[in-house]
This record gives C-alpha cells, sequence and structure tokens, in this order.
C-alpha cells in the first residue's frame, strides 16, 4: 500500500472509533494529511509500465466545427523522466511516415526530432519551439512530452469533482531546471484511482489549454483514459484524442527509439 | 522495359514486381504510401530558347516496405511520369542509374534491403543519403544529386550504395560507399532553364556530351547528438554537379564551340553544428572541396542559418558564402550550390489551421544583382487531397546566377492526391 493511503490509517487508528461515524471529520482528517506530491508520486508510480503501444485517433475541430482526422501509431518504452516514445502518422495519407522521437530525461526538459520522410532528414524541435501546436493539432510539442514529478513543485488547492468523480485539485509550477511554456498548471487527480482527470495550462495568470481525460479504463492494471480532449482556448479550437488498441510491457527494444529507427522505418 | 544495357536491370525490375506483390501474401509487415500528383506551370514571358509559355506534368508515386522480420526490412519505391514539355522522354523505361538529361517515363526510387541488428544498421541498394543539418545551402550533403531541370524548383535523386551505420549512445557513424556517381539532372539546353550565352556572329555551340568518371565514391560522417550536435564528415568521389570543357573548331559555318560535361574528383572535409540557444537555433555547415583534377575549382562553402518557430510561425534566414582557393581550368561549371552563395535567403511560413498554410522565400544576392521570391499557400481537402499554388518572381543581371533566369518567372498549380 502507497505511503499516502498509509498515513492516512495510521491516523484514523488513534481516532475515537465514534469519530470514524463523522464522514466531514475524516474528510478533514484526510485532507489535511495529504501530500501533492505523494498523490502524483503515486499517479505516477500506478501508471508505470516497461513500454506502451497504441493507436490514436485525433479529431481537430476548429472554433467554425470543421473537422479533421489524423491517426499516429505511439510506442513508448520506459516510463515517465526515463522514457522514450515515438509516434508515427499513418493517416492522413499525406503524413504518412512523419515521425516524432521524444527523449525525456528525470532532471531537464526532453530532446525531440521529427522525421519527414519526403526530404529523408530529422529535424531538432528546439525548446523555444515546443509551444508550438504539433501538426496542426491543439497539442503542443511539450504536451507530448511525460511529466516527470521532480521537475515541478506542487501544491494541494483542495478537491473538486470531475464528471461526478471526486478529485485532488493540485497545482505545480515549474523547476528552474524546466523549460517550459506554461508558468503553472492545475491538475485534478482522481481520488478512486489516481487517473488523471484533468489539467489546465497556465500562461502567466491566462488559461491557455485544458486537457480532459475520459472513458477511463483498466487496461491490463493501469487506469488509462482513452478519450483526451485538448482545447486550445486562445484559438477556441479542440483535438479529441481516442486511444484504441492499448497495449502495455509489450517486448520492445531500446533500439527502435532512436534517430537511426526514424530512418530506418520510413 | 528496360533501360540501357540493364541486365541488373532486369533482376531489379522482377525484385520490385516482387516486393510490391507482396502486398497480397504479407499484409503483415508491409506499408505502402504514394501519390498522384499533377502540376500546371504558367510562365508569362517567352525564353530565348524557349516559346512554350505553359507546361503540365503529372507524376505517379508509390511506395512499399516490407519488413518479414524485425530485423530486416526491403524498401522499394518507383515514380511514373509524364508531361508536355519533353522534359519527360517519350518512351516507356524504368532507369535505375538517373543517368539520361530528361526525366525517365519510369524510375526506380528506391530498392534496397535493411538489416538491423543493435547498434547496426546497414542498406544496400538504391537509397537516399541526406547529410548536414542546415537548410537553405547544405555543403556536406555529397550523396545528394538532384534534379535541376527546374533550377529552382528540384527534387533529390537517389543513389546506388551500400551504408553502413553504426549508433553507440549519442554517436553515430555513417559509411557509405557507393560504385558509380548519380550526377544531377541538369536544364536541357533547348529548354528555358538553359539560358544560352550571348555569342559573336559566326559562333555556335555544340553540345560534345558527357563524359562520365569510373570509380566509386565514398565517405563517412560521425555525429554527435547532445545538447549542441555536430558532425563531421569526409568524402572522396565526384562532383556530382558537371563542369564544362570548351573545345572551338573551325567550320564552314564558323567556329563550333564542342562543349563537353565531366565530373571533377572532389575530396571534401566538412562538418556542421546545431546549436540551441535561448531565443533562436543557430545552425552552421562548411566544406572544404579539392580536386586532383586541375580543370576544377577548389573552393569552400559555409552557411550560417538561424531558425525560430513561434506559435504558427516558421521563420529560418541566413547567409550562404564562398570561398575560392583555387581557380580551375575549365570552360565553365553548373553549380547551383555555388550560385546561391554571397547570398541571403529566407524562409517565413505560417499554419493558418490543420489544413492550410502559407509561405514566403527569397534569396536576394548581396551584390543586388539577383533575387528569387516565392509565396506559395497551400491547403488540404479531406484526408487525401492537397493544392498548392505558389508564385515565383526572379530578377536580376544576365550575368548572375539567379538574375539569369528572369524571364522565367512562374505562376504554379498543384493538385495531389496522396493514398
Amino acid at each position: 500500500m502507497n505511503e499516502t493511503i498509509s498515513r492516512g490509517l495510521h491516523g484514523l487508528r488513534r481516532l475515537n472509533p465514534r469519530h470514524l461515524r463523522n464522514p466531514r471529520l475524516i474528510f478533514l482528517f484526510l485532507f489535511l494529511q495529504q501530500d501533492p506530491r505523494q498523490i502524483i508520486e503515486e499517479a505516477q508510480r500506478r501508471t508505470t509500465s516497461q513500454s506502451q503501444r497504441y493507436e490514436g485517433t485525433l479529431e481537430v475541430m476548429d472554433a467554425k466545427s470543421k473537422i479533421t482526422e489524423k491517426r499516429w501509431q505511439y510506442d513508448r518504452i520506459g516510463s515517465h523522466g526515463s522514457s522514450k516514445s515515438v509516434l508515427r502518422f499513418t493517416a492522413p495519407a499525406e503524413v504518412k511516415g512523419v515521425a516524432l522521437l521524444v527523449v525525456n530525461h528525470p532532471e531537464r526538459s526532453s530532446d525531440q526530432w521529427m522525421w519527414t520522410p519526403a526530404i529523408n532528414r530529422e529535424r531538432r524541435i528546439a525548446l523555444q519551439d515546443r509551444s508550438t501546436r504539433f501538426f496542426g493539432t491543439d497539442f503542443s510539442f511539450e504536451d507530448l512530452e511525460e511529466r516527470d514529478t521532480n521537475q515541478f513543485d506542487y501544491t494541494l488547492l483542495g478537491e473538486e469533482p470531475v464528471d461526478g468523480a471526486g478529485c485532488w485539485k493540485i497545482e505545480s509550477k515549474p523547476k528552474q531546471t524546466k523549460v517550459s511554456q506554461y508558468t503553472h498548471s492545475i491538475l485534478w487527480v482522481r481520488k478512486d484511482n489516481y487517473a488523471l482527470a484533468q489539467i489546465e495550462n497556465y500562461s502567466k495568470e491566462q488559461l491557455v489549454r485544458r486537457a480532459k481525460y475520459s472513458d477511463i479504463r483498466n487496461d491490463q492494471g493501469i487506469w488509462t483514459a482513452h478519450q483526451i480532449e485538448m482545447r486550445d482556448l486562445k484559438r477556441n479550437s479542440r483535438t479529441l484524442l481516442k486511444i484504441e488498441k492499448l497495449q502495455y510491457n509489450l517486448p520492445m527494444k531500446d533500439d527502435a527509439f532512436t534517430l537511426q529507427s526514424l530512418r530506418r522505418e520510413s | 522495359m528496360l533501360g540501357k544495357g540493364s541486365s541488373l536491370g532486369a533482376a531489379l525490375d522482377l525484385l520490385l514486381a516482387l516486393l510490391l506483390g507482396a502486398a497480397t501474401c504479407a499484409a503483415q509487415g508491409y506499408t505502402q504510401r504514394g501519390f498522384l500528383e499533377n502540376r500546371a506551370t504558367v510562365y508569362p514571358q517567352k525564353a530565348l530558347n524557349d516559346r512554350a509559355q505553359a507546361v503540365g506534368e503529372s507524376l505517379f508515386r508509390y511506395e512499399a516496405f516490407y519488413q518479414p522480420s524485425p530485423a530486416l526490412q526491403f524498401n522499394g519505391a518507383i515514380d511514373l511520369r509524364l508531361d508536355t514539355h519533353h522534359q519527360v522522354e517519350r518512351h516507356l523505361k524504368f532507369s535505375w542509374q538517373d543517368r539520361e538529361q530528361q526525366r525517365p517515363t519510369g524510375e526506380i526510387r528506391r530498392l534496397s534491403a535493411m538489416y538491423h541488428k543493435g547498434p547496426v544498421t546497414f542498406e544496400v541498394g538504391k537509397q537516399f543519403v541526406r547529410w548536414g543539418k542546415t537548410d537553405i545551402l547544405a555543403p556536406t550533403d555529397r550523396f545528394a544529386p538532384r534534379d535541376f531541370l527546374t533550377v529552382v524548383d528540384n527534387d533529390f535523386l537517389p543513389i546506388t550504395a551500400a551504408r553502413l551505420t553504426l549508433e553507440k549512445g549519442t554517436n553515430t557513424l555513417d559509411l557509405v560507399w557507393s560504385p558509380r556517381l548519380t550526377p544531377s539532372r541538369i536544364p536541357l539546353p533547348n529548354q528555358r532553364w538553359a539560358v544560352p550565352p550571348d555569342l559573336p556572329p559566326g559562333v555556335s555551340l555544340h553540345d560534345a556530351g558527357v563524359a562520365f568518371p569510373g570509380g566509386p565514391q565514398s565517405g563517412v560522417r560521425w555525429n554527435h547528438t547532445g545538447a549542441i550536435e555536430y558532425a563531421l564528415s569526409l568524402y572522396q568521389g565526384f562532383n556530382h554537379l558537371p563542369s564544362f570543357d570548351a573545345a572551338p573548331r573551325f567550320t564552314p559555318a564558323g567556329i563550333q564551340v564542342d562543349v563537353s560535361r565531366f565530373y571533377p574528383k572532389m575530396l571534401m572535409a566538412g562538418g556542421d553544428v546545431a546549436i540551441p540557444a535561448r531565443w533562436v537555433t543557430v545552425k552552421g555547415e562548411a566544406a572544404h572541396f579539392s580536386s586532383r583534377d586541375a580543370r576544377a575549382d577548389e573552393f569552400a562553402l559555409y552557411v550560417i542559418q538561424l531558425e525560430r518557430q513561434s506559435g504558427e510561425w516558421f521563420f529560418v534566414g541566413g547567409y550562404a558564402g564562398e570561398v575560392v582557393t583555387r581557380e580551375g581550368t575549365q570552360a565553365g561549371d553548373f553549380a547551383p550550390d555555388r550560385g546561391l552563395t554571397k547570398t541571403l535567403l529566407g524562409r517565413a511560413a505560417y499554419t493558418i489551421d490543420a489544413n492550410r498554410s502559407i509561405a514566403f522565400e527569397s534569396a536576394v544576392r548581396q551584390n543586388g544583382d539577383g533575387t528569387w521570391t516565392k509565396l506559395e499557400y497551400s491547403q488540404a481537402f479531406g484526408q487525401h487531397w492537397r493544392a498548392t499554388t505558389n508564385f515565383t518572381v526572379i530578377r536580376g543581371d544576365v550575368g548572375d546566377f539567379l538574375g539569369q533566369y528572369r524571364r522565367n518567372s512562374h505562376a504554379i498549380l498543384v493538385v495531389r492526391y496522396s493514398f
């Protein structure tokens, strides 16, 4: 059992049994015991896997509700701060083969390279370019990184339900070593399964992007959202990512996540 | 149908057919893509040697990849072309060597086998090899000949080669050996992109053909990827861009100058670097080219490029320079790479939304003798269709590399169906 929950139960055992009948008191007690970092670390621990593969369908809806569809295949080896991922477009036809390699680091921002088969070359996505939308979607290059808990400071803001599910509301601020387009983010973590329910990303005081996680299912013991809706509030557009054929802990090799691997599978 | 004297070609055609046929018997591990593109080009001005002002072209490209096992992959691609302007040959054949003056109706664009195990990747066959980091000009990109039939709208040509790549952590060693030169395709003498020189009365030019060199080319490149990326490269072989010899001959009609093309030996030593800075990414690339052939120039090319992506904007701009260290005895060169030096180049692109983009590109010679400006708008329709239109304006003095094409400003409409 994780440290956060253990600490909560330990506290309960010291209570007078009749206090246990008062749910408000229990709630207050648990709330006061929560350490936001521990919540996030537990959420991270629960989503840790050796690898992940899924097929994603992206529906990009602009301000006029015009829909554009794209598809990609996503492969990841490792988890969170030490993971590597390759995202390869499979549709529409004109971008088939375009790929993005993301190498995450526990102590700093990720390295990213984009491979374009039409010119047989990769291009490094510089840090200052990470706020750019990824291939016309509402995800920025930075949004495709895996967040490591150690790159952020956390503050528990309280609790707030999302779609009827009780959630911890936590503010995260990037540490100095982490270069981010966002000055801070607010995360909603579900209390029942520690799955992310929503993230709001802010630039200074302005809310710029909101990611909402839904259709959360237990896949191989990992609670995973099968739909992620990213809204760009500046552009009033949104992208819905639907995750299909999800598999965890497939055998994958490290050399499938290198610049050469991008070229090989072009 | 096969290219001239190509018994190897027959086998390769068969291999390609087998590769393409694999789709029916092995859906697993088989991927494909391609497009059909129709292009219309309109030139408002007539050229001295070419009165055509509208050109239509069609290109069908099919690429297939078959991976029978995780370690082995076969790659195949063909191009089929038609046009209205005789830039494409008029008889059906598949070209392997890419040494034709005109574009072949059929071209084996890629046909290679790739083996991969651990840090080793080995690819043999027809393939693309791209070196360098800069975009506006890449001096170290020596295994990348191009089709320069329409000089400013060019495309890369594949080469026949064996390529061994060793990847260890953040370092990559790339060894390339090519058994023979694949030359760049140059403008056709009777078309507008080959600008005839002003000749005195009684003097005429005669195409005396080409002398393709024998022998292989080879190169090695070490690339390091880190916070700063850098690479060193060495190439030994031939320039894929031709130089010209001229031999005057007295005939009853006057003086005839026999002009022949040759591809001088070349030794290149160069490097490239990419430095992500706070506001921009700085890229640099430089190479020195020497030759044992006294007819060829020895020179150095260098590029400094800055790029930045901001929101929906992408900017890239820089300067390309040249230093000549030895003048050769050749009569002339066709050298777009050197022709674009002493030049400021820039590109700004804006992504309007998921389907539409607009781009502006320009090249301005530092002495102001030549400018090239292009405005392009592109829009996708549904999952398969894309239309692109661009307007290119070229201005300058006839003695300048860009300026000589001042009668070739044009508009292009491209409609592509991708699958």
